[in-house]
């Protein structure tokens, strides 16, 4: 498999994941046009699909007359003409003798002649497999055959023939659609649809106690359900622009695959706390064009522990990501940047700016590896002045030395910070940031970190530098990420990039009033923050709440976090 | 030890993939761009100065879109790729930097980088893109 190919959702749609259920002005249960059409349009339909269902019946004597009484279940969710979706199964007494297994015990017996109008076009063992689940005696079908688009057998007794007569319109074709179903479904959709906000929220359809109250089993991870649910929404909410499938035990997306059609102007789609494995099952939807997309409390989460809220705040702190669709103009760059520019100094880089850069010790991987190289440039300075970098650079166009090629490779944690708090002590500025999310899957995130810093100590001092940096990265705890591939390019500014270097004020985490923090108290956030995954706001209030005692936070923190008294708030970042 | 011996043969796999692969990327950007997406998996993602392009006929379509080019590379950097990023699969990342003077533009400095994964086929193995990335660095400018 690809494991590494970015499969699934192309990297830009990050706004299509998140982790958060749906707002609560979304959840807010009104009684849109929805419901009072509803019932008496459906019922109207299902008048006139009971007349069509006489027309089938060829006028022969229906065993139905005898045993089901008058026909008065209707059907609500009738498909549309041409579309024939039910099974329908018509009965006739039929004399004579008839098979092998006519007149066994000597004496002429009565047979039944099963139809099935447009039987033709199902597969024949599983048309058969089908009836005989629902069918409460076995049977044996005798000269199975096509008479046109109908399907006919026969059976010895009438018993038999009556328990068939009984399955009519409750089996469920491929077309996902099944009869059986009567009217209580449909009210507890137009009682859950949200008319001014076009959302049906269906989620914990199954413990409705509406539903539960009548025993209507509505199990959407089954394909029936899900086809009554889509048939309904087709017929009734096309209009539909946000739908909760939250908590139905969805383990597939099959039978979602003709939602796009159905719900053409779906925007938000809540499938949190389903059974879904796979981000493979995402592409089965991928004709929506979603502007959120709900995943948390799936398996397919598990890999990346929260991965949507994860890449959400990685888009979030360190800039952007790309937009998608083909340029118009390859040669024209894009500005992924937010204009009102990022809304805080990433972890990372609080920590890399600091005075050591150990913190860093938890933003990498046991097995992490790290080079720098020095791209030629027409603004790269004398060889001197980038000096502090060059003893490190590492450019295997030119080194053919596998064994230096070895060694500038820095491998393992401990190697790899120890080698960035080599290198000059930095501050960065973050309004230069531009991120370019290059692949995803959900083990892996890469990403290229653009921007600009200057040197605040040494020879070097205020000498202002350009950066590209990519990352790997691999899911860690707290919707945190583990970095386990760094290669960073250093060069020299160009004039333009010096003229707006630090032009603007570095964006302080939102709410936090960070600068009257003491720089030890700074670092100690900084470090705070990287080791509990929490975001510095939340950090800070913790250190704050113990009197900046590091340890004594610490273990507050791990008590409180155990007990799940932490808010999920606090690890957005 | 055994572990670092380990890893410095998927250094020199790195290196050897990174070198090889260099030149037979750019010399088909500029010479036989027809052929260049085919050295991408058919899922791969190109983000080209901060645009997304996906998949084969996307790529195709970019591709012939973008005017003529000679490229000069003068940095090239590899490293092998955590399997745990990976879930196992040889994957390469590979970093250039150079020169681009596209037909009709003046001469830029620009970054790009890879992710490449092995290919098994019967007879050897077979480098193709998963990821790439690349920016002009005066972008912004």
């Amino acid at each position: 498999s690809q494991s590494t190919a970015t499969g699934g959702f192309p990297p830009s749609h990050d706004d299509r994941v998140g982790s958060r259920p749906f707002p609560g002005s979304r959840r807010r249960k009104g009684r849109g046009p929805f419901r009072g059409k509803l019932y008496s349009e459906v019922t109207a339909r299902g008048r006139a699909r009971g007349r069509a269902r006489n027309d089938d019946d060829d006028g022969d004597v229906a065993m139905a007359e005898a045993h089901e009484g008058p026909r008065g279940r209707y059907v609500p969710y009738a498909p549309r003409s041409g579309r024939l979706a039910n099974i329908n199964i018509t009965v006739k007494r039929e004399p004579g003798e008839r098979g092998g297994g006519a007149g066994r015990d000597g004496g002429r017996r009565s047979w039944f002649k099963i139809t099935i109008p447009y039987g033709k076009k199902y597969d024949k063992s599983w048309l058969l497999s089908s009836i005989q689940n629902l069918c409460s005696v076995p049977f044996t079908p005798v000269e199975f055959h096509y008479d046109h688009n109908r399907a006919q057998f026969y059976v010895e007794d009438a018993t038999t023939a009556s328990a068939l007569k009984q399955v009519s319109r409750k089996i469920t074709d491929r077309d996902n659609y099944k009869v059986g179903c009567s009217h209580p479904p449909q009210l507890c959709m137009s009682k859950r649809y949200d008319g001014s906000q076009k959302a049906l929220d269906l989620k914990s359809l199954r413990v409705d106690p509406d539903l539960v109250a009548q025993s209507i089993d509505v199990v959407l991870n089954q394909r029936s359900s899900m086809g009554v649910v889509l048939r309904i929404i087709e017929d009734n909410i096309p209009e539909l622009q946000s739908l909760n499938l939250g908590s139905n035990r969805l383990f597939r997306l099959d039978d979602l695959a003709e939602l796009p059609l159905k719900a053409p102007a779906l925007k938000v789609l809540d499938l949190s706390r389903n059974e879904l494995k796979s981000e493979r099952e995402l592409d089965k939807v991928k004709g929506l064009k979603l502007e959120e997309l709900w995943l948390d409390g799936n398996p397919l989460c598990d890999s990346f522990r929260d991965q949507s809220s994860y890449i959400r705040s990685v888009l979030h702190t360190w800039g952007v990501g790309q937009s998608p669709g083909t340029p118009r103009d390859p040669l024209r760059p894009r500005d992924p940047r937010d204009p009102q520019g990022p809304p805080g100094t990433p972890v990372y880089y609080s920590v890399y700016d600091s005075s050591d850069r150990q913190g860093l010790l938890d933003a990498y991987h046991d097995g992490a590896c790290c080079s720098l190289s020095i791209p030629y440039g027409p603004h790269t300075p004398p060889r001197n002045s980038l000096n502090e970098y060059f003893k490190d650079s590492r450019n295997v166009k030119k080194l053919k030395d596998p064994t230096m090629r070895f060694k500038l490779l820095k491998h393992t944690r401990l190697n790899v910070v120890a080698f960035l708090n080599e290198l000059p002590k930095t501050q960065h500025d973050v309004n230069s940031f531009v991120v370019d999310i290059c692949a995803q899957t959900n083990t892996l995130l890469c990403f290229t970190v653009h921007g600009i810093f200057k040197e605040v100590d040494g020879k070097s001092r205020d000498s202002v530098r350009a950066f590209t940096r990519m990352f790997i990265a691999v899911p860690a705890g707290n919707s945190g990420l583990c970095i386990v591939n760094d290669e960073l390019f250093v060069r020299g500014a160009s004039p333009e990039e010096l003229r707006k270097a630090f032009a603007l004020p570095t964006p302080t985490p939102s709410s936090s009033p960070v600068p009257t923090l003491s720089a030890e108290q700074q670092e100690m956030l900084a470090a705070f923050a990287m080791q509990s995954g929490m975001n510095l706001e939340w950090s800070q209030k913790c250190l704050q709440d113990n009197d900046w005692d590091y340890g004594q936070a610490g273990q507050v923190f791990t008590q409180l976090k155990l007990e799940g008294k932490i808010p999920e708030v606090a690890f957005l970042k | 030890m055994a572990a670092s011996v380990d890893f410095k043969t998927y250094v020199d796999q790195a290196c050897r993939a990174a070198d090889e692969f260099v030149n037979i990327y750019y010399e088909t950007m500029d010479k036989r761009r027809r052929a260049l997406t085919r050295l991408y998996l058919d899922k791969a993602t190109l983000v080209w100065n901060g645009n997304a392009v996906s998949g084969q006929e996307e790529l195709n379509k970019f591709f012939e879109m973008l005017p003529s080019s000679e490229f000069q590379v003068n940095v090239l950097d590899c490293q092998p790729v955590h399997e745990q990023a990976t879930q196992g699969q040889t994957t390469v990342l590979v970093v250039t930097s150079g020169t681009v003077k596209f037909d009709g533009d003046k001469q830029r400095y620009f970054n790009q980088n890879f992710l490449l994964t092995a290919q098994a086929t019967p007879t050897n193995t077979v480098w193709k893109i998963a990821g790439d990335c690349f920016r002009f660095q005066d972008w912004a400018s």
